[in-house]
């Protein structure tokens, strides 16, 4: 009985030691395996603690193993990554929001996928941390603080310093400009109504026959400038070719013109002329005889 | 006794006087060691069932209940982090140990109370023996050794059918789960469990023992300090707990 009783009492107690060691090696590590460490170093803040979920590319591959806070402002954590999972080594680290109570995960992210993957105890440089409810909550905390500070302004600028007032003035004057406007465009509309009826009866008053003997007559007397217009060019010509003769000094008309000694020689003549007229006004009778009887 | 101002004092003189002669009585291990086992099998062994039965329905009820007073949006391995919580820290150590008040320690009252009004513990110090070191010393032994095995066997029921129940009776996941009994997991969690649970079995043997060992004379009293053994004992666990929350809590944060 006796002997009994210690088997049970030892297969109890056993039974119980091996629950407390497996359960807490399945609940802090996931088993067993232990799996390899890697680093990542976060700013102070971070809100990570021993537990949280490690996921690379979404996918649960371990957990953070270790936190510790270092004095240069960092959290240098130890991440503990199952066996049968490589991080590629374009990976970074991130503290992103896990759920919506402000707890966190650490994610790994590759920027593309790599064969190589960090090594046991290698630091995996950390990227831009996702804000979490606690910064998104402040953001719109400020956020709410403008709005406020916008709404005062409205209900000073707008209520309390009439603006509204101003704005419903302003409203109806426009309203006013907009009826007078209209009233001009409706008047504009029926003068130039009026305007379209004239000329469409001044239009229909013109003779399509007089006109088409108008543009033939004008057709006519522009062959007749064209005519003309050639003939002037020939007799043109022709006083060119007058000119070259008289500029070249060949013919009477060119030694005349073209002669000093003729021209002395008229000068004479015309000094002999008028000292003939003088004399014969001088003396008319010498030249002028006139007998009666 | 109402009325006597003095009485709690005198009390806790008589608890003080008691347990100055447990701890004479650890002097002699020939006496206390043969039956320590026996009353191992009986604290421990034999109250596995019942132990394991509380915390099973405890875990399952616990698991559930989380999941419905969870409104949108909450992550479900929220689920499995308070169901570990709960039952670890708190449920598991608790109940294990107000369940063995009843099963162990009124038992424990019953013996040596019974022995007390039928004279066999004068008759004990007759033979030389050391009443306290056969009769206290092996159920204070067996009830500080078998209450923390209880408890964590009593966690690991009342994890695994929380798990069970969240997993087939509503939407929570087993990763989901599994993600939330490891948030923030550390391994002083089971260690308060054990000191909890360490702490409430020398309870329930000390103050059983003293109930029984100052039984009034008839089976009037043996019933009587059986009552007040389960009220105290229940009363002394609870205030404890509280004690262990605010000195120990603390150190739980991950």
């Amino acid at each position: 009985m006796k002997t009994r009783d210690e088997v049970l009492v030892g297969l109890i107690v056993t039974a119980a030691i091996i629950v407390t060691v497996l359960g807490s090696l399945w609940l802090a590590r996931g088993g067993l395996s232990k799996g390899y460490p890697l680093y990542a170093k976060f700013p102070w803040g971070a809100g990570l603690k021993q537990g949280q979920p490690v996921l690379l590319v979404g996918v649960n591959v371990g957990y953070v193993d270790q936190v510790d806070l270092h004095q240069d402002g960092t959290l240098v954590t130890m991440l503990r990554i199952q066996k049968n999972y490589k991080v590629p080594i374009t990976s970074k680290a991130a503290v992103v929001p896990n759920g919506i109570f402000g707890d966190q995960a650490v994610a790994l992210t590759p920027s593309r996928p790599d064969p190589r993957a960090f090594k046991p105890d290698d630091t995996i440089p950390t990227g831009p941390s996702t804000p979490g409810i606690a910064q998104l909550t402040s953001k719109a905390d400020s956020i709410a603080t403008s709005v406020n500070a916008v709404t005062s302004a409205l209900q000073h600028e707008m209520v309390a310093a009439g603006g509204i007032r101003d704005l419903r003035n302003a409203i109806n004057s426009t309203n006013r400009l907009v009826s007078e406007f209209a009233a001009v465009a409706e008047e504009q509309s029926r003068q130039l109504s009026a305007t379209l009826t004239s000329l469409r009866r001044a239009t229909g008053a013109i003779d399509p026959a007089k006109v088409d003997s108008t543009v033939k007559n004008l057709r006519t007397a522009s062959a007749n400038m064209s005519e003309m217009s050639a003939q002037l060019k020939e007799t043109s010509g022709k006083l060119d070719v007058i000119i070259a003769k008289v500029d070249s000094g060949n013919g009477s008309a060119a030694k005349l013109l073209n002669d000093p000694g003729a021209y002395n020689d008229v000068r004479k003549l015309l000094q002999r002329m008028d000292s003939l007229v003088a004399d014969i006004k001088k003396n008319p009778k010498r030249y002028i005889n006139v007998r009666l009887f | 006794m109402i009325g006597d101002p003095l009485s709690p004092f005198r009390k806790v003189g008589d608890w003080s006087y008691f347990l100055r002669d447990i701890g004479r009585a650890f002097r002699d291990p020939k006496t206390y060691v043969p039956e320590t086992i026996r009353q191992m099998r009986n604290i421990g062994v034999d109250s596995l069932p019942l132990a394991a039965i509380v915390a099973g329905f405890i875990g399952a009820v616990t698991a559930f209940q989380t999941r419905y007073q969870l409104f949108g949006g909450v992550q479900l391995s929220v689920v499995g982090l308070i169901s570990r919580q709960s039952i670890i820290l708190e449920l598991g150590p608790l109940l294990t140990g107000l369940v063995l008040t009843g099963r162990v320690g009124a038992r424990i009252t019953a013996e040596i109370g019974t022995m007390r009004v039928t004279e066999q513990i004068d008759a004990l110090e007759t033979l030389a023996y050391d009443p306290v070191a056969y009769l206290v010393v092996p159920r204070l032994i067996a009830a500080l050794l078998m209450l923390p095995v209880l408890t964590i066997l009593a966690d690991a029921i009342g994890v695994g059918t929380a798990m069970f129940t969240a997993v087939t009776a509503t939407d929570v996941t087993t990763a989901d789960f599994t993600a939330g009994l490891r948030l923030s997991f550390t391994p002083f969690q089971i260690v308060y469990s054990i000191i909890k649970a360490t702490i409430f079995g020398g309870a329930i043997a000390f103050f059983c023992s003293y109930e029984g060992y100052t039984a009034n004379v008839g089976a009037e009293g043996v019933g009587r300090s059986t009552a007040q053994a389960v009220v105290v004992t229940s009363v002394a666990i609870l205030v404890f707990d509280a004690l262990i929350a605010l000195l120990l809590a603390p150190y739980l944060q991950a």
